[in-house]
């Protein structure tokens, strides 16, 4: 096990930089997330702790060792590749043993070793197939098998459920944080969805353009978003973003919509408040509740109605824009049904121009 | 199970079809009589007395079998030592440039390294030269090496094969690279990568690259004749121009010592047609 840092992370191809001065520290023992949309610079940065891509500027830390130069095999560090790399023309235990061939390790030592991981992972019945011959479940557990022999200080993972079905990414994403809890070694894990992320990580790394968006635990960043990026990124179905005007009045700090209703915010820290400041009001779909038209502070008109079984969302067209509404499994709505909509005001999230949360007072 | 009904107008149709593909049954029965007729011929008369060859007249069917020309090559002639430089030259031929071309193209393809499109320019121009341009630089510089009449002097100027290295190229360009990354992860070298990787995974392109460099080195002629003029050092290919006698031409001997040099490659292609007709495209740009 290993801490992993990285102090003032560049990376350039060319004129474009990917990564701008990036720092980040990952705990001994942690599963920590890279978050982010595709193209947000998330993937190199794992290649980059892997030594698979070069670091233009800035420094590679692993247990307190400086890498930024060293070979990626040298750095103690495994890697399970979305695509999972199995070659093709290796069985199942030749696979997971590549590494210890390569090193010269004796047959009984590849033998030892490979059935120590075939057990972890229930690999003992396929160890003589081939990749083809095995299910997208099966190639995965063998990737992270293939990982694991190596004994490495801390693992990375690149967008390793993408390639499964749902049912199985759940299955594997189960079998991911067992493995962690079992190992406790230090995990690093990219992905784009937010649910494995937010399941998976005991800290979320968002990135947005090659730079951290925000840092923390999935509650934290699900409750107390830093920006409208993380904001609208985590969280599923989005956060709703309504226009509106904040202004302080006797009794408090209140957002007044288009079309007159005002919602009464509590307390903020509001460091450059100037009164009639133009901001974004966040609610997640749980924090809306319908009503009668009128009782609420929007009215709308229902377009879609999704029912999930456990739970129900409602796309409600209002003058401010479309609201999603997570109502009770219950509800029974129509498209076209006139509803009143009342948004709780301790879960509201106030966004400035810039995109930038105000902060709550403490 | 049900039966296909087909309506008058489909019968019409697949009777037409079956007129055409009968004419061009035929017309590939004629080709196919045009192409094995020598081949017959050759191995009709090598099984003939000598008499019977020079006499008058068309004998399609030989009257009376001997095998006394094969005996008389395989006797009174060094050509078991010619298969076995055929053997050795062709075997090392082989083994070398699939070695060369592998380990060139993977450089090529997968290192970063100054000068690597200069040289991937220029191997591409050397394709563009025909061998027999070169044949005499080649002879010079074998002299001045002092390899004429040597194995080495025959296996040399036969290893450029700029073919088998835009082949290799063009192969291992196309392995996903997280392949590669993986094997990086786990220690491999560049030499474990080609050898342990990127080899292994084109085995069946390697196999048909192999088969068709040894065929072609078996039945090279110009180069192994002129690099070579001791008996006891010529291919099986070159050393059959030495079947002859000194009263005048034997057909049966020189047609039965051909048929002796070609049979080794005819087995070879017989045992891995699949393989070289596979090489066959590849050489002439058809990703098999």
């Amino acid at each position: 096990m290993a801490s992993v840092e990285l102090q003032s992370i560049r990376k350039k191809y060319g004129a474009v930089e990917v990564i701008k001065g990036l720092d980040l520290s990952v705990d001994d023992g942690s599963f920590t997330a890279l978050l982010g949309p595709s193209g947000c610079g998330k993937s190199t940065l794992l290649r980059m702790v892997a030594g698979l891509e070069e670091i233009t500027e800035g420094r590679a830390l692993i247990g307190g060792t400086d890498v930024t130069h060293e070979l990626p095999a040298k750095r103690r560090v495994a890697m399970v590749f979305q695509s999972y790399a199995l070659y093709p023309h290796l069985t199942v235990a030749q696979n997971i043993c590549f590494s210890l061939s390569l090193a010269g390790a004796s047959k009984s030592v590849q033998k030892e070793k490979g059935d120590r991981v075939a057990r972890l992972l229930q690999l003992e019945a396929l160890m003589d197939r081939r990749p083809a011959e095995l299910s997208g479940g099966q190639r995965q557990r063998v990737a992270i098998g293939r990982a694991l022999v190596r004994d490495p200080e801390v693992f990375l993972f690149d967008e390793p459920l993408s390639n499964l079905d749902a049912l199985l990414r759940v299955q594997m994403r189960l079998e991911l944080a067992k493995l962690h809890n079992e190992l406790k070694t230090t995990m690093i894990y990219v992905t784009h969805d937010q649910v494995e992320a937010m399941t998976l990580a005991d800290r979320i790394v968002v990135l947005d353009k090659g730079v951290i968006s925000q840092m923390g635990t999935p509650l934290d960043l699900y409750n107390h978003p830093a920006n409208r990026f993380v904001a609208s990124f985590i969280g599923s179905p989005g956060m709703n973003f309504l226009p509106a005007v904040v202004r302080m009045q006797p009794s408090g700090l209140h957002a007044g919509f288009e079309g007159g209703a005002v919602m009464k915010l509590t307390p903020r820290a509001t460091p450059h408040f100037d009164g009639g400041q133009k901001v974004e009001i966040g609610i997640r779909p749980e924090h809306v509740t319908l009503t009668n038209p009128g009782a609420g502070q929007i009215d709308g008109v229902a377009t879609v109605f999704e029912q999930l079984g456990n739970t129900s969302y409602v796309y409600i067209d209002t003058g401010l824009g479309q609201i999603i509404v997570e109502a009770d499994q219950s509800v029974r709505i129509h498209p076209g049904d006139r509803l009143g909509l009342t948004l709780d005001p301790a879960r509201a999230h106030v966004f400035d121009a810039k995109g930038t949360a105000w902060a709550e007072a403490q | 199970m049900t039966a296909t009904i087909y309506t008058g107008a489909q019968v019409r149709r697949l009777r037409r079809f079956n007129t055409g593909g009968a004419i061009i049954s035929v017309i590939t029965l004629l080709g196919v009589i045009f192409w094995a007729f020598p081949i017959y011929w050759a191995l009709a008369t090598s099984f003939k007395p000598e008499q019977d060859i020079v006499r008058p007249g068309l004998d399609l069917i030989p009257n009376s079998f001997t095998i006394e020309a094969y005996a008389h090559v395989l006797l009174n002639t060094n050509i078991g030592i010619w298969y076995l430089n055929s053997l050795v030259t062709s075997g090392a031929v082989t083994v070398l440039v699939i070695l060369m071309s592998a380990a060139a193209g993977y450089a090529i393809s997968q290192l970063d390294f100054p000068g690597r499109r200069v040289l991937w320019w220029l191997i591409l121009a050397s394709f563009m030269v025909p061998i027999p341009a070169l044949i005499v630089n080649h002879f010079v510089l074998m002299a001045e090496f002092r390899m004429l009449n040597k194995w080495s002097g025959v296996i040399l100027p036969q290893l450029l094969a700029p073919v088998t290295v835009m082949i290799y190229k063009q192969f291992f360009d196309s392995v996903p690279r997280d392949f590669r990354e993986a094997a990086v992860m786990d220690g491999a070298t560049e030499w474990q990568l080609l050898f342990r990787l990127y080899l292994p995974m084109n085995w069946g392109i390697t196999t048909a690259l192999a088969i068709i460099t040894f065929i072609g080195a078996w039945n090279a002629f110009l180069w192994p004749f002129l690099a070579v003029t001791s008996e006891r050092m010529m291919n099986v290919s070159v050393g059959i121009t030495q079947v002859t006698d000194a009263f005048g031409v034997k057909y049966a001997r020189d047609l039965s010592s051909a048929i002796l040099a070609g049979l080794p490659v005819a087995l070879v292609y017989l045992i891995f047609q699949r393989r070289v007709t596979q090489a066959i495209m590849l050489t002439a740009g058809i990703k098999g």
